[in-house]
């Protein structure tokens, strides 16, 4: 056999086998996860697991209510004030921008971007909570150590916006000129045919940036642990502390594992993290295409 | 009536256009002829401020359109081109319906009031370039699903709908089958009595049929200009004569 086409099937068997590896992973981590999660299943119904508030380890009782609503609401909180904020960025550097403040602006989004997460933590326990306990929570309550969800929102939305710029500068940039022409020549602004015509055409990638970036947010651990208060209890509203579940398994695996149940109920968490993700993306998914058949 | 006078434009280094003085006649066709490369479609861009989102572009000199110069900084761009419509080459729909494609302009300029009326003038755009009958039932549907030669029909009844007194054509027909491409300059023909038409085309036949004033271009600078039938059964200049006769294109 010619050798170019050995080494052409070898490449491509190769790289078969580490897609492959890729998706079996994803298999293995979801299975391992619910045999680890499933002693804690069989104790309690799963009904009580989501659903239930009481979360007392030491009798057995594990409620994941709290943390799956301090996961819902920082995630919330963030994308929505990331989404406005890196929607008008990415308007201005594709649309308004000189070419100049593109080159200055780029570098320092992709910086921002690849900040280790400790950083934007220490960030947000330096600037960030002492502003809400000072300036923000006397308004509204009589105390707060200013470890809120509004902390952990506004520190992971900062995290966010310059991944979801990156992404919707790509989605802006893939629409074809001649579109952006064609409603400029009709008498349109800049700003009209950036809303109307641009962000119209990137809806399906606008969703799709969005998710992965709600994924990210879901997913952060060490910068949201560091400034969510880490107190179990359902939040009620900005200034509430709260414990979302990354930062509860980060907190206490390795420790205390030897409660009964424990270390299941946090593999639990994890396996919880795992399916609102995985939801969340098929989900996405299901709109992405609906939106493409839309505009095809 | 649209004029240049002196007019040049770089974009960076590059002296795109030379010191064209021009006048485009008012409801007739005036065609931009010239090889690739010559500054055709440069020209009409520059006639509606279009140019002005190329990087490092610079005009000099003066376009007049009714007599207001629109190069000079207090122009305003988004009147100008509400009144000089653009069909380009590929057809190219908005993202939208067809009933919103023909409908965004009157909406951006805030034409009519009552959406009854709206409504009744995007028919009227569509009755214009002949699509209406094609398109019966389908004004919701997305305008991406109609066929090329269509879609380049709508592109023109978008430009109508803004009631232009100018209509810009960058090669309109070059991207169209010879059917589509028959209706489209047959449309031309049709609207130059309401319209002033300038027209960039490849095609010297397609000049030939249906031009009342022609330029000729060539490495940025006018070359020739006049009525067609003078252009192209007396060319005055050597290299008017070698391009008509097909010795470069």
């Amino acid at each position: 056999m010619n050798i170019r086409i050995l080494k052409d099937r070898t490449a491509r068997d190769i790289m078969l086998v580490l897609t492959l590896l890729s998706i079996v992973m994803v298999a293995d981590i979801a299975i391992g996860l619910y045999l680890k999660s499933k002693p804690v299943l069989e104790s309690e119904s799963l009904w009580t697991l989501l659903f239930s508030s009481e979360w007392k380890p030491l009798k057995g009782r594990f409620g994941f209510l709290p943390f799956l609503m301090g996961t819902v609401w920082v995630t919330l909180l963030s994308i929505t004030i990331a989404l406005p904020i890196s929607l008008l960025t990415a308007v201005f550097l594709t649309e308004y921008a000189r070419p100049i403040i593109k080159k200055f602006v780029f570098p320092v989004l992709d910086i921002l971007a690849a900040l280790p997460s400790v950083i934007y933590g220490v960030w947000g326990v330096l600037v960030i909570v002492p502003w809400i306990s000072k300036s923000v929570a006397p308004h509204f309550v009589d105390f707060s150590t200013g470890y809120t969800v509004l902390a952990a929102g506004i520190v992971l939305s900062v995290m966010v916006v310059p991944l979801l710029v990156s992404l919707f500068i790509e989605v802006f940039s893939s629409v074809p000129v001649e579109l952006r022409e064609a409603s400029l020549s009709l008498g349109a602004t800049r700003w009209q045919t950036a809303l109307r015509v641009v962000m119209r055409k990137s809806l399906a990638g606008i969703l799709a940036s969005s998710v992965l970036a709600v994924s990210r947010a879901m997913g952060e651990t060490i910068a949201v642990l560091m400034v969510c208060g880490c107190v179990v209890g359902l939040p009620h509203g900005l200034l509430d502390t709260c414990y979302p579940i990354p930062a509860v398994i980060a907190n206490n695996y390795g420790e205390m594992l030897s409660i009964p149940l424990y270390e299941s109920a946090l593999m639990f968490a994890a396996l919880m993290l795992f399916a609102v993700v995985l939801i969340f993306n098929l989900v996405s998914r299901v709109v992405l295409y609906r939106i493409e058949k839309q505009n095809e | 009536m649209i004029e240049t006078k002196k007019l040049n434009v770089y974009i960076g280094e590059n002296h795109i256009l030379k010191d064209i003085d021009l006048q485009f006649p008012e409801k007739q066709i005036t065609c931009i002829i010239g090889p690739s490369g010559c500054g055709k479609s440069t020209l009409l861009r520059t006639l509606n401020r279009l140019i002005d989102s190329t990087e490092g572009v610079r005009l000099e000199g003066q376009v007049l359109v009714d007599g207001t110069d629109i190069i000079s900084s207090g122009a305003e761009v988004t009147e100008l081109r509400r009144r000089i419509g653009l069909v380009s080459q590929r057809p190219c729909p908005l993202p939208m319906s067809i009933f919103d494609n023909v409908a965004y302009g009157c909406r951006i300029n805030r034409m009519f009031k009552k959406r009854r009326e709206l409504v009744y003038h995007v028919r009227q755009s569509l009755r214009a370039v002949g699509i209406m009958d094609e398109i019966k039932g389908r004004m919701r549907s997305p305008a991406a699903r109609l066929s090329i030669g269509q879609q380049q029909r709508l592109c023109l009844a978008r430009s109508l709908a803004v009631q232009p007194d100018y209509i810009l054509a960058d090669e309109a027909t070059s991207a169209l089958d010879p059917i589509s491409s028959k209706k489209v300059e047959d449309l031309f023909v049709s609207l130059k009595g309401k319209y002033s038409i300038i027209m960039v085309t490849h095609t010297l036949r397609q000049a030939l049929r249906i031009a009342d004033n022609v330029v000729f271009m060539y490495l940025g600078e006018i070359i020739e200009t006049g009525p067609a039938a003078e252009v192209f059964n007396n060319p005055q200049n050597e290299l008017t004569q070698k391009y008509l006769s097909g010795a470069f294109s």
